[in-house]
Parts: C-alpha cells; sequence; structure tokens
C-alpha cells in the first residue's frame, strides 16, 4: 500500500478483472453476432434462401438515430421489450416478444435506455400510427394526449395557417382556424426512425408470445406520403448500402442494356404521371410487401390498381432492355433505391430475397404480367 | 514573520485551490440551474420549449455533466490536492500547470456543454460530451492528477493512511475507466447492445470508482481530524478499500436486468451489488462509531455534521441500493424514476454534503479568513432540506412509477404518469432549495476567496489565477 506504483497495479489490476469479463468476454460471447433466419434447420444451418433479420435500417432512419440522441430522447425513452419473467412489457403492447441482443447488431448507437418516464419505443414502427400522427406528436404531444409530459418540439416545425404541399394539418383546431406544419428535414428523418422502429420478425433465439387479446396491430405502414425534400445523405449511409442505393438510381435512370428504364413513367421525381402512371414516391406499393415488388420488377404489371387510393388501370411491361432482363442483383438495387429516395424509407432488398422469389414463380412464362388482384391474394 | 510547517503548505497551494474551489462554485451554481429547468419542464412541458438548444433530453444531460464533470472534477481537484499535501508534509508542486490544466479543464467542459446543447450529443452514458472535447479533458486531468502524485511521492513519512489510499485511488480510477469505455466505445467500437453494457458500466462505475471512493477518503481524512480521535476499528478499513476495488467494477451492470444483453452479465451485478453490503458495513463503522462517540461536537461542528450527513446518507442508500438490486425488486423499478434517486443521493446526499463539510474546514485554513456561522447554517439546513426533499421525491415517486408501470391495463400518460407528476412538482421545489442554499455558499466561498474582486484594477500585478476565474 505505500509504494505508489505497486499500490498502482493492484487497483488497477482489480478494475481489469471486470474490464476482462464485460468488455473481451462478453465481446467474445456476443459481439460479433449476424443477422440469421426466423428457423433454423435442424443442423443449426439457416434455411437456403430464407429471409435474414435484423434487417439494416433505411439510410433516413439512420439520420433519425442520430436526430434522436442529440435531442435527448433516451432520457425518457428506453427501446427494450423485457422478459417475461422481468416484466409486463410485452403484455402492455410494446412488442410482440422480448428483445434479444441480434436486435440491435445494425444499430450504430445504442439507444435501449435505462428510463421510462415515456412509454418503450422498441416497437413505435408497429403500433398503429400514421406518420402524420408522428409528426403531430413531435410537434406537440399534448395536442394528442393532453397529459402528456413528452417535450414538444415546435423548432422542427414551419407552422402555416393554410395548407401548402407538405402541410400536416393539426388536430386540435380543426374547427375554426385550421394550422398546419411543415417538417424540416430533421423532423422527417426522426419519423422515419420511429416509424422503422419494429422487432416484428421472429429469431431462433425468441419467437413470438402468444396473446389472448390482440393487444398488438400489425399495421402495414402508413399510407400517409411524405414530404419531398428527402436527402439520402450518402455519405453517412453504411457503404454496402449506399452503394446499393447508387447503383439502383443508376438503374431507374437508365436508358441501355442493364438499366431500367423506370424514370421515362414514373419520372425522375418518383411522382409519375397523373392518370397514367402512378407515383412511387410515398407509394403504399414501393414501400409494402417487397415480394410484390419483386414481382412487379421481374414480369411487369396491368390492369387496375389502386396506389395510396387513387385508382390507375395502365400497363407496365417488364422492366429492363430486353423487357425481363434485369438480374437478381439489379432488381435488388432498383427496389431498394425506391425505397429509400423522395422521402421513401423502408427496409432494403437484398439479391437473395429477389432469388427467392424468382425461384418461387419459375414456371411463370416470361412475360406474362401480374395483376393488382393477382398480386393481393397472394 | 514565522510560518508553522502547515501554514508553508497550505501557502504553496493557496492558488491552486482557490481557483479550482471557485470553478467548483460556479459550475455548482450553472448545474443547479439546469436541474430546476429540467425539473420545471417535467411539471409544465411548455416551460422554454420553444428554443432547440434547451429542450428536455439536452437540458437533463448538460445537467448530470455540469454536476459530475463541473463541480465534482474541480472540488476533487481542490480538496486531493488539499489532503494529499497535508497529509504528504510536502509543499503542492507544479501550480503552474495546475492552473494552467484547470483553465483547459474548464474550457472543455464548457465547450462540451454548448456542444451538447447545441446537438452533437454523445450516445454514450457521462460521455456525452462531443467526442472532440474527451482529448482535452484526459490530458489536462492526467496533468493535475500527476501533480498530486508527484505531491505524494516527496512525503516525509513513508506509511499510507486510508485517506490517501481512497483519494488516490480515486485519481487513478477515473482515466483508467476512460480508457477502458473510450477504447470500447469509440475507438474499437463494439456492436450491438453491447456497447449499451459498457456504456452503462462506465457511466455507473464513474460514480462508484471516482465519486464514491474519493468522498470516503475526505471523511476518513477529516472525522479524525475534527473530533481528534483515531478512527474507531481502523484495521477494517483496508477490507472496505479492497472490496470497493474488488467488487465495485461488477456491481453496476444489475440495471440490465431481463434486457437485451445475455444474462449472466446483469446476474452478476446482482451478486456483487448484494456483497457491497461489506464495504458499506466498514465504512459505516468506521465513521460512525468514531464520530458518535461524542454527538456533541457533531452538532456544533459544521464541516463535520456536513460530512455526517454524507457518510449517514452513504450507509442509508447504499442499503436500500442493495435492497433495489434484487431481483424481484429490480424487475419493479428498474426502469422508474428511482434511478435519480440513486444518481441524487450519491452526488448530492453523500458526495457534495461531504465536499461542502471539507470545503468549509479547509478555506479558513488555506485562506486564512473564516465564512459566517450565519450563512455556513443555512446552507446546511437549507441543503439538508432540500436534499431529503429530492430524495424522497424520488423514492416513493419511483416506487410508485414502478409498481403502476406493472399493471399493463393502466394508461401510460393518464394513469402512470399522472400519478407521479405530484413527485416531479416536489423535486421542483427541492431544486429551488437547493438552488438557493448553494448560491449562498458560492457567495461565501467567493467572498473568502476574492475578498476584493477588483483589487486587480488597482494593483495590476495581482495574481493571473482570478482573472481566469472571473
Ligand atoms: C420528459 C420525458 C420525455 C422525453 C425527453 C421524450 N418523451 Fe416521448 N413520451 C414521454 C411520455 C410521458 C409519453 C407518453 C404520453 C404520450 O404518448 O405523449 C411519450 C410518448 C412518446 C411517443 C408515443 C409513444 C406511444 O406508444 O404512444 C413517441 C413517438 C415519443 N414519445 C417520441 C419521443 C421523441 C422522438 C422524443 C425526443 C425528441 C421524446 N419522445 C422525448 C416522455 C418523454
Ligand atoms: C412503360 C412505363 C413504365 C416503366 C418503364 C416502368 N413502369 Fe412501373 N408502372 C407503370 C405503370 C403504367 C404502372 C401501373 C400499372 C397498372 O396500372 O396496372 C406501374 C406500376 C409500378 C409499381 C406499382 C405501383 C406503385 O406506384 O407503387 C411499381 C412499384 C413500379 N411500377 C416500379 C417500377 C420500376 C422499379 C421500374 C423500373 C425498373 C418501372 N416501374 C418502370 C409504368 C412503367
Amino acid at each position: 500500500m505505500n509504494n505508489i506504483f505497486k499500490f498502482s497495479i493492484g487497483i488497477l489490476s482489480a478494475l481489469a478483472f471486470a474490464w476482462l469479463a464485460f468488455v473481451i468476454g462478453a465481446r467474445k460471447q456476443f459481439g460479433d453476432l449476424e443477422p440469421t433466419s426466423s428457423f433454423l434447420e435442424d443442423n443449426g444451418s439457416i434455411p437456403e434462401g430464407a429471409e435474414l433479420f435484423p434487417k439494416q435500417l433505411a439510410g433516413i432512419a439512420q439520420q433519425g438515430a442520430k436526430e434522436y440522441i442529440s435531442l435527448g430522447c433516451t432520457t425518457c425513452h428506453t427501446q427494450q421489450v423485457r422478459l417475461e419473467d422481468s416484466g409486463f412489457d410485452v403484455e402492455r403492447g410494446w412488442g410482440k416478444r422480448p428483445s434479444v441482443a441480434r436486435d440491435y447488431i445494425f444499430h450504430e448507437d445504442i439507444t435501449i435506455g435505462n428510463t421510462r418516464v415515456g412509454p418503450d419505443l422498441a416497437n413505435i414502427g408497429l403500433r398503429s400510427y400514421s406518420k402524420e400522427w408522428l409528426h403531430q406528436h413531435l410537434f406537440e404531444p399534448q395536442s394528442l394526449i393532453s397529459e402528456s409530459i413528452c417535450p414538444p418540439s415546435p423548432f422542427l416545425y414551419e407552422e402555416k395557417d393554410f395548407d401548402t404541399n407538405n402541410a400536416i394539418k393539426l388536430t386540435e383546431d380543426q374547427i375554426d382556424k385550421p394550422r398546419f406544419i411543415v417538417p424540416s428535414l430533421k423532423a422527417n428523418r426522426i419519423v422515419s426512425y420511429l416509424a422503422s422502429l419494429k422487432q416484428d420478425y421472429e429469431l431462433p433465439e425468441m419467437s413470438f408470445i402468444q396473446q389472448d387479446e390482440e393487444l398488438i396491430e400489425t399495421s402495414e405502414l402508413s399510407t400517409v406520403s411524405v414530404s419531398e425534400n428527402s436527402d439520402s445523405n450518402l455519405s453517412e449511409l453504411p457503404t454496402w448500402l449506399a452503394s446499393q442505393i447508387a447503383s439502383g438510381k443508376e438503374i431507374y435512370m437508365k436508358a441501355a442494356p442493364g438499366g431500367g428504364l423506370c424514370f421515362t413513367c414514373h419520372q425522375p421525381t418518383g411522382l409519375g404521371l397523373p392518370g397514367q402512371f402512378p407515383p412511387l414516391a410515398g407509394s403504399d406499393w414501393v414501400l409494402g410487401d417487397k415480394e410484390r415488388l419483386i414481382k412487379i420488377s421481374m414480369h411487369g404489371l396491368m390492369g387496375e390498381i389502386e396506389v395510396n387510393g387513387v385508382k390507375y388501370n395502365n400497363v407496365m411491361a417488364p422492366p429492363g432492355i430486353p423487357p425481363g432482363s434485369l438480374t437478381d442483383q439489379q432488381i435488388a438495387d432498383v427496389l431498394t433505391y425506391i425505397r429509400n429516395d423522395w422521402g421513401n424509407s423502408a427496409s432494403s432488398v437484398s439479391p437473395a430475397e429477389v432469388a427467392n422469389i424468382r425461384s418461387k414463380v419459375k414456371d411463370r412464362a416470361p412475360m406474362q404480367m401480374w395483376t393488382s388482384a393477382e398480386l393481393k391474394s397472394n | 514573520m514565522k510560518f508553522t510547517a502547515e501554514q508553508i503548505i497550505d501557502k504553496s497551494a493557496k492558488w491552486v485551490i482557490s481557483f479550482f474551489i471557485a470553478s467548483a462554485g460556479l459550475w455548482l451554481l450553472a448545474a443547479a440551474l439546469l436541474a430546476y429547468c429540467a425539473a420545471a419542464k417535467l411539471t409544465d412541458p411548455f416551460f422554454l420549449s420553444t428554443f432547440e438548444f434547451f429542450t428536455y433530453g439536452k437540458v437533463k444531460i448538460a445537467q448530470a455533466n455540469a454536476f459530475v464533470y463541473g463541480w465534482g472534477g474541480n472540488s476533487i481537484f481542490a480538496v486531493s490536492i488539499w489532503i494529499i499535501a497535508r497529509l504528504a508534509q510536502a509543499e503542492l508542486r507544479g501550480r503552474f500547470l495546475l492552473i494552467a490544466s484547470g483553465i483547459i479543464w474548464n474550457v472543455g467542459i464548457t465547450l462540451g456543454l454548448l456542444g451538447i446543447l447545441d446537438g452533437h450529443m454523445n450516445a454514450h452514458e457521462m460521455l456525452e460530451m462531443p467526442r472532440e472535447i474527451w482529448p482535452l479533458l484526459f490530458i489536462s486531468y492526467s496533468v493535475i492528477a500527476s501533480f498530486i502524485i508527484v505531491t505524494h511521492r516527496s512525503r516525509s513519512k513513508h506509511e499510507t493512511i486510508a485517506p490517501q489510499w481512497f483519494i488516490l485511488a480515486s485519481l487513478l480510477w477515473f482515466p483508467a475507466l476512460f480508457i477502458i469505455a473510450w477504447n470500447g466505445l469509440e475507438i474499437n467500437p463494439a456492436r450491438g447492445t453491447l456497447q449499451a453494457v459498457l456504456s452503462m458500466w462506465f457511466g455507473q462505475s464513474l460514480i462508484w470508482l471516482w465519486l464514491t471512493p474519493f468522498a470516503l477518503g475526505v471523511a476518513y481524512y477529516l472525522i479524525p481530524a475534527i473530533t481528534g480521535r483515531p478512527i474507531d476499528k481502523y484495521y477494517l478499513a483496508i477490507f472496505g478499500f479492497w472490496c470497493i476495488a474488488l467488487l465495485a467494477p461488477w456491481s453496476v451492470v444489475h440495471h440490465l436486468e431481463g434486457g437485451p444483453v445475455p444474462m449472466w452479465i446483469p446476474a452478476i451485478g446482482t451478486v456483487m451489488s448484494i456483497a457491497m453490503i461489506f464495504p458499506i458495513a466498514v465504512a459505516s463503522t468506521n465513521f460512525h462509531a468514531t464520530a458518535f462517540k461524542d454527538i456533541d461536537i457533531v452538532w456544533n461542528n459544521l464541516p463535520l455534521r456536513f460530512v455526517i450527513f454524507g457518510t449517514l446518507s452513504y450507509t442509508i442508500s447504499s442499503y436500500i441500493g442493495v435492497v433495489f438490486s434484487l431481483p424481484a425488486v429490480a424487475k419493479l423499478t428498474q426502469f422508474s424514476i428511482i434511478n435519480e434517486f440513486h444518481f441524487n443521493q450519491r452526488v448530492y446526499g453523500f458526495f457534495s454534503m461531504i465536499v461542502f463539510g471539507a470545503v468549509y474546514h479547509m478555506l479558513p485554513r488555506v485562506t486564512g479568513k473564516d465564512i459566517p456561522v450565519g450563512a455556513k447554517s443555512f446552507h446546511f439546513w437549507t441543503s439538508a432540506l432540500g436534499v431529503l426533499m429530492l430524495l424522497l421525491a424520488y423514492l416513493i415517486g419511483g416506487l410508485t412509477h414502478g409498481v403502476l408501470a406493472q399493471q399493463p391495463s393502466l394508461d401510460w400518460a393518464s394513469s402512470v404518469i399522472a400519478s407521479i407528476r405530484p413527485y416531479f412538482l416536489i423535486t421542483q421545489i427541492a431544486f429551488v432549495i437547493l438552488g438557493l442554499s448553494q448560491l449562498v455558499f458560492v457567495i461565501n466561498i467567493w467572498k473568502v476567496l476574492f475578498p476584493n474582486p477588483f483589487q486587480f484594477l488597482n494593483n495590476s500585478s495581482n495574481d493571473s489565477a482570478k482573472n481566469a476565474v472571473a
């Protein structure tokens, strides 16, 4: 104790024990978890072509996570559904199952938090809130839930007393003098982030917990179209995602072999042309089920279709030059791109998923276009 | 004039100590103001809500950082310098570098807090200040700690005693914790929830291995110094010391119970938290058996009254902490505002009270001027009242919060949160009382440190430290 060097060595090695366990030991045990499929083969391997979970967060959502942290939302909100015998989180409707370490492997900064003044947000994207609601809540929670102490963030919005392009109407004073808010880029990022928070898949180590009442509604992604001013700031994305989006954009805009020509009909803005070509920006199809999108990209689409409540009746020949020639990688890229530009933000599509669908429909004739009804019945 | 050895030592350290105490005082006030704002925002969410830099989350985090690094850091430097120099019977070394590093430390924290308010918050517990600031803080800290250790090594007596172990250990643990956490979170970042384990480990260890041993060391020094009695059952102190060194780094992760991490992590935390009973009992016996031999002196000597308030609060709330780490209870209170209770009892009820006592004991000796008794005792009673209100509100509020949150049928905002809002109001009042009390404290110490603040206008050759502080 009297020699400062021996003393330092003593107290620091006491610390080193804990370091060995928490840093080295824990890292060894669960530092390199990988995505996996919901169910494994008997021998523990991933079934061929199975969808892998968890997915990367979309670019805009990853930026939203940064804003979420910088505003200190973690001081009041956790993002972890506890195990069944530790609490009643699942019963409360905060998730379909407890969270596990693997759910977080793609999160750049971990926001699991440790105080719940507000509800857990691990599955906020699964609750039946529209993006509009989330914007209204972010702007002023008290306009929706009068007792709320969630802090209002009016500084993220521009207030207007008339309706403009991307404005969202505030519910409180609908009657006499309506007010509108226009979300800023930050607000859009945060809302996309919140909407993307969902542990809606099963993992080999944790399956859904059955409940008597249907407390949790699995919502399709909301159909509200969000503002235009997306900015897929590619430099902030993980490189593989950024390169997938960049190559997708090229295919979208290309009118030569290997290209998809999509822009000629859906326009570079993704807005389509009224009455003729449906929009991709904010489209409930684009943000929805991936299988349908993959099918459309392989064989095309015809007949009546409803996009965001508007009906179209036209023909989309199988994309590609020659028609129907896009490869798995190209389809994956272009779909990932249309799901993450113009304010869209949804999970990416991998070539493996495309290959999986392709093998499912391998008996279909090459030019036999899908109809909306056919896609919906599957 | 002839000086005693003590006076020479005190004189050697006078400006350095004054600098650190004066800055600590300012940080204390800044933290009190932020704490009030945060509390006010919980009772009225529209309070100053239109400013982006002042949204609840940022204010709350800035407050914790101002408190721990600003007030905690500076007062640790000031008091360790004095106690280590006194015990070493050696003059303080490196005065100029100490003040220079102190300025860097304070500038770093100021920039860090502005960074938080400006939206550059980091996601890791107690490492929320922007990345760029940390090298600055780390270097200035290392310089300060090194000179304290140099002073310690030039001591005249070879044998060391308990206050020295605790204070030196706390000085050494902080950089070690920092390096581990920084390496695992920034340089070579861990993936997934491992990050959360590490960041929680750092945040909690900071309190257990930096603030706590320091405050215990001060108590080990002041209690015998003031009462004039040796520590009762002193032979237990070394056992208590090594228990903390070995157990505390393990015991801090029980907050992850049921979370998305391997089960052994919270489980080991729980076991070790329970084992913490030993060091708590040792410290409690050492302190209270010594001090309560003579109740009168505890009652009448103000610095000692502060210290004993702190040690009692340490004992009682550490036992409460042990109870709350039992899995059956942890399940209820884990995510509730009881976390605020744990934090505030450590930093206010225990650490700050002991530092107040130490400052009141030390300042008259260092500066040769006394602080009026009335002001000191106003400070004591308002602090005691404020701390008790705060802790009770968080304790009872936290239990209510935890129990109601476990009823899945209760609506969150209108039942669970509505029933803890009265406690938020109490904490808001408590922060007003604490704020006032700390204002009196800071005015007092500033008056003693700089009796004539505008003297330098007349006499510009005066010390530069004063300008740096002003
Ligand atoms: C003072 C603590 C506090 C902070 C800080 C806070 N919230 Fe909340 N939050 C709450 C409370 C309490 C509720 C429950 C009442 C309600 O729904 O408004 C809530 C509810 C929510 C909900 C609705 C959850 C649901 O299931 O209905 C969302 C979304 C949300 N907060 C997002 C945020 C975001 C984004 C931030 C950061 C800007 C944030 N919160 C910061 C306290 C907080
Ligand atoms: C020849 C013009 C044309 C081209 C080229 C084209 N589309 Fe389409 N697309 C359409 C039409 C027309 C519809 C609506 C079909 C209907 O009414 O049945 C449509 C529908 C869609 C839909 C579903 C509805 C929606 O808006 O969400 C998606 C998704 C889609 N196209 C994606 C693409 C992609 C990706 C490409 C490029 C690889 C592409 N389209 C190329 C004309 C085209």
